[in-house]
């Protein structure tokens, strides 16, 4: 009981302190503290680590918002360096588990599912690989791959085998690994938004870029008990501190207002009409791109 | 109507029924319904015992939001549910945003589309009305 009060009193302080004192600045802030103490991170419950870790987006969530947007599809963006059968560690593995992950969210969402089968192939070996394999049903996946009918099906399929992933490597004491993977999603994603805008310059997606401030503080939180694990984790925790740095000047600040809603067709719809709006300069849109290029490309290489 | 047939006997096919690692079909069935184009992000399983006086909505988790997206929070529920799944979405500020029961009328809508323009980390709440037993879940897809 005493564990879980410290727990919540550590999430509340270091977690959400960001987003209650933007009730009266209106504007997002990082916590005051720079890092957070490993000591007290250690401390966070496993249903708190659950709670963080399914607050972090999907991986369907920007190649939806590139579709929307009318970005061509660029064969390009994807991590095709990684070779599944070179991946020695399972810091290696996990890590790379999420980039294709956000590959294959990339490729489902542009409907190249014929393209995405070397994807799955090494998905299908690195799960294998840490023994989550049974979570993936290939075989499902490859078939729906094949009718682009099913595209919805497919894309809940390979979402939610993600998440049951995910799931099972934090009931089984290999949070570790399940941190990893979310953090390899988010840094694929960030890959392929940075370097979409870069070549086609867009508000609302250099706008999602900045809004990805409000959730860097919860994935330090999730890497942050194993950044003195070992070499590896203590490189991808600096990398993600270098990451937040790039971002503390970045600003998102609130508008008020109240939802409108609409009754149409037995069904409810809520629009919002207070807004976030995120002031970032072209510097700093510019910095963020290249750490994250730097960072990502890092990452795929090391095999 | 045909589409969802098949959709349906896609998954149950191949999709749930292989090694051992069967996805509820409560989660399956609610996400393929969520209605055309509506791309499946996460579910949330509730199983709730019957509440004692209450008067906030007892399962809680967060989940980012972003602005210029639109959510369908969709909520379906179990054959032996006492109750029937409600939700509430609630901001960083505790502002209630959405209910999915509308507490002077009794309605209770069986999904919610949310417009979202403040990009943020909201409060999902679910329960059962009257805080009675229930097992249900929660989809939370997108929507175009």
């Amino acid at each position: 009981m005493k564990g879980k009060v410290l727990s919540l009193l550590i999430i509340v302080f270091f977690g959400f302190s960001c987003r209650n004192s933007k009730s009266k600045t209106s504007e997002f802030v990082f916590p005051q503290s720079d890092s957070i103490p490993v000591s007290e991170v250690e401390k966070l419950s496993p249903e708190a680590i659950a709670d963080i870790s399914k607050n972090i987006s999907s991986p369907v969530e920007i190649a939806n918002l590139l579709q929307t947007l009318q970005v061509p599809f660029s064969q390009n963006y994807l991590a095709e360096s990684i070779d599944a059968n070179r991946q020695s560690t399972n810091f290696d593995k996990a890590l790379k588990l999420g980039i294709l992950g956000a590959d294959l969210g990339y490729l489902n969402m542009y409907e190249k599912t014929g393209s995405s089968l070397d994807v799955l192939s090494s998905i299908r070996k690195i799960a294998e690989d840490i023994k989550v394999g049974q979570f993936f049903d290939f075989e499902a996946i490859k078939r729906l791959s094949k009718n682009k009918s099913n595209l919805d099906s497919l894309l809940f399929i390979s979402v939610d085998s993600y998440n049951k992933i995910d799931n099972y490597l934090r009931s089984n004491d290999r949070g570790q690994l399940s941190a990893l993977m979310i953090i390899g999603v988010w840094i694929e994603g960030q890959y392929l938004a940075t370097q979409v805008v870069n070549v086609y310059p867009n508000k609302m997606l250099s706008d999602r870029i900045g809004e990805q401030k409000i959730i860097l503080n919860d994935l330090l939180l999730l890497i942050s008990p194993y950044c003195n694990r070992d070499a590896e984790f203590t490189s991808l925790c600096k990398d993600m501190q270098d990451i937040k740095d790039k971002y503390r000047d970045i600003r998102i600040t609130y508008t008020q207002g109240d939802p409108v809603s609409v009754e149409k067709d037995g069904g409810l719809t809520i629009k919002q009409t207070e807004t976030s709006v995120v002031t970032m300069s072209k510097e700093q849109l510019k910095g963020v791109i290249e750490i994250t290029k730097n960072i990502r490309d890092r990452l795929i290489l090391n095999n | 109507m045909k589409k969802t047939i098949i959709t349906l006997t896609i998954l149950f096919t191949f999709g749930f029924l292989s090694f051992g690692q069967v996805t509820d079909p409560l989660i399956s069935n609610c996400a393929i319904n969520a209605g055309a184009n509506a791309k499946y992000l996460k579910d949330f399983r509730i199983q709730l015992g019957k509440a004692g006086a209450q008067n906030d909505l007892r399962f809680k988790a967060n989940m980012s939001l972003w602005k210029n997206t639109k959510y369908r929070f969709t909520m379906c529920n179990a054959e032996n549910s006492k109750g029937q799944l409600i939700l509430a979405i609630k901001d960083d500020t505790n502002k209630l945003i959405l209910s999915s029961f509308n507490k002077k009328t009794g309605k209770i809508f069986s999904y919610v589309d949310f417009e979202c323009q403040k990009s943020g980390i909201y409060q999902i709440s679910y329960d059962f009305t009257n805080g009675q037993q229930g097992s249900g879940v929660g989809v939370v897809s997108m929507i175009k």
